[in-house]
């Protein structure tokens, strides 16, 4: 494990969220990138790498948003932790069964948040089953794009610089 | 027993972390406060970032709409020129109302009310995590925006200035927010109450509300400047619901005037109540 790599894809995750949550503030499409990049390290680079993503991840979102600093931390840290337990005890190397993955992280992580909520307000919230399953899709679909893009960019850089070596090998000086 | 050294690893730090994330809550909860430090610098470090990427969506969608999708723009431009001529008309009448209030005013020798001064902001991020409803604006303390300013949009509030602003950005709590809320009274029948946000609920709930006042479906909610953050007389919606329930209170739901999905541009009003006495309402 990286720890600089596991951050760099939290980062990217956290700024990828502001920067297109600013187009569905306080509509009906809820997403979180930052979970993907959780389930993302722990997919690719196991639970212990999974749990640093989640509670970096969870803190810096937490401190952004106001809430209480930990709740989102703790539960992004079960959630990396079962993203990387499920990479590293099932075969989930096919693009649908990682999808299938964020899918049920998704679920279990927004899950997790209202009951840590609930037990922080004394108060259980409103689950809107609609804004969750909003949440399923867009995440799954963010998903889908990150691991198909990181599946195919090894193979696109090779062929560019495969093309680039054979058209200075075919000029004729 | 490689396997068993890297589960009892996994374990270990699973325990650290989750015992570390619980410490840090129950600080919190019984502190009764969050962690302005903590929060200031998570901001300040991606305040930078988001107005560089806020510049970077900007720039890709005007260069769509200025150079590519112009159709259909010389028959907006006429509708924008109809609209001119009619704002232009209505600016005209309310200075009138203005001028004759201010010479009302200095005959009673009333303390004259003061217009609000505002600062035009741009949004540039949206929600950290889903649910939050913040939003991030391109203005801060070097253009005089402070905490628990109040912020408006087109046509009402929006929300208020959360936390520290750094230089160039601020934060602001939406109005739909969980932990939102608005001090308010009903236009006619004058009832007074909080209006609390749905936490992405279209409807706003206007809580305790004297059961005894006759709230109308239709009337407007606006601020009542108790709060101490939102200046009287800036509007929130109108009443959508009002059902007389047990306990002396009224059960009043509340249709918000601002579509908080489509937030581009809002207005930092650079004045706490105490300096403002009203603002001017809307037509």
């Amino acid at each position: 494990m990286n720890i600089a790599r596991v951050l760099l894809v939290v980062a990217v995750g956290l700024v990828m969220q502001m920067a297109l949550a600013r187009y569905a503030v306080g509509g009906r499409w809820a997403f979180d990138l930052v979970l993907v990049a959780v389930v993302y390290a722990g997919l690719a680079w196991g639970p212990i790498a999974g749990m640093w993503a989640g509670t970096a991840g969870g803190l810096i979102q937490d401190a952004l948003s106001g809430d209480v600093i930990g709740v989102g931390g703790l539960a992004k840290t079960i959630a990396g932790l079962g993203a990387g337990v499920a990479g590293s005890q099932f075969v989930v190397s096919q693009a649908s069964s990682r999808v299938a993955t964020v899918v049920v992280v998704t679920v279990g992580h927004r899950l997790l948040l209202v009951s840590l909520l609930a037990i922080v307000d004394q108060r259980w919230s409103d689950i809107s089953w609609t804004a969750m399953l909003v949440e399923i899709g867009v995440n799954g679909l963010a998903g889908l794009i990150a691991f198909k893009a990181t599946e195919l960019a090894p193979g696109a850089v090779r062929q560019s610089r495969q093309l680039r070596r054979s058209s200075l090998s075919k000029r004729r000086w | 027993m490689i396997g068993l050294a890297s589960f009892r690893r996994t374990l270990v730090l699973f325990l650290l972390l989750s015992f570390g994330h619980v410490l840090l809550i129950s600080a919190q909860v019984q502190s009764g406060s969050g962690m302005p430090l903590m929060q200031a610098a998570a901001f300040g470090l991606f305040a930078s970032v988001q107005h560089l990427t806020s510049g970077v969506a900007d720039f890709t969608r005007s260069l769509w709409s200025n150079y590519v999708a112009l159709q259909g723009v010389a028959a907006e431009n006429a509708a924008l020129e109809k609209r001119v001529v009619e704002l232009e008309g209505r600016v005209q009448a309310q200075s009138a109302i203005v001028s004759q209030t201010q010479e009302l005013e200095s005959l009673l020798r009333l303390q004259q009310s003061l217009v609000a001064p505002t600062l035009a902001a741009r949004v540039i991020a949206g929600d950290p995590a889903p649910g939050a409803f913040m939003i991030t604006i391109d203005q801060g303390s070097a253009n005089g925006v402070e905490p628990d300013m109040a912020v408006i949009g087109h046509f009402g509030v929006v929300g208020r200035v959360f936390g520290r602003p750094t230089a160039h950005a601020a934060q602001v709590q939406l109005l739909i927010g969980r932990q939102a809320a608005a001090a308010a009274f009903t236009e006619r029948s004058e009832a007074t109450g909080v209006v609390q946000g749905g936490a992405g609920s279209p409807t706003f709930e206007m809580n305790f509300v004297d059961g005894l006042r006759n709230v109308q479906v239709g009337e407007r909610v606006l601020t009542s400047g108790l709060d101490g953050i939102y200046p009287r007389g800036f509007l929130i919606g109108t009443v959508e619901r009002a059902v007389r329930g047990s306990g002396g209170y009224s059960d009043v739901r509340i249709q918000p005037v601002v579509d908080f999905s489509r937030i581009d541009v809002v207005l930092v009003v650079l004045a706490r109540p105490d300096r403002v006495t009203d603002v001017v309402r809307q037509p």
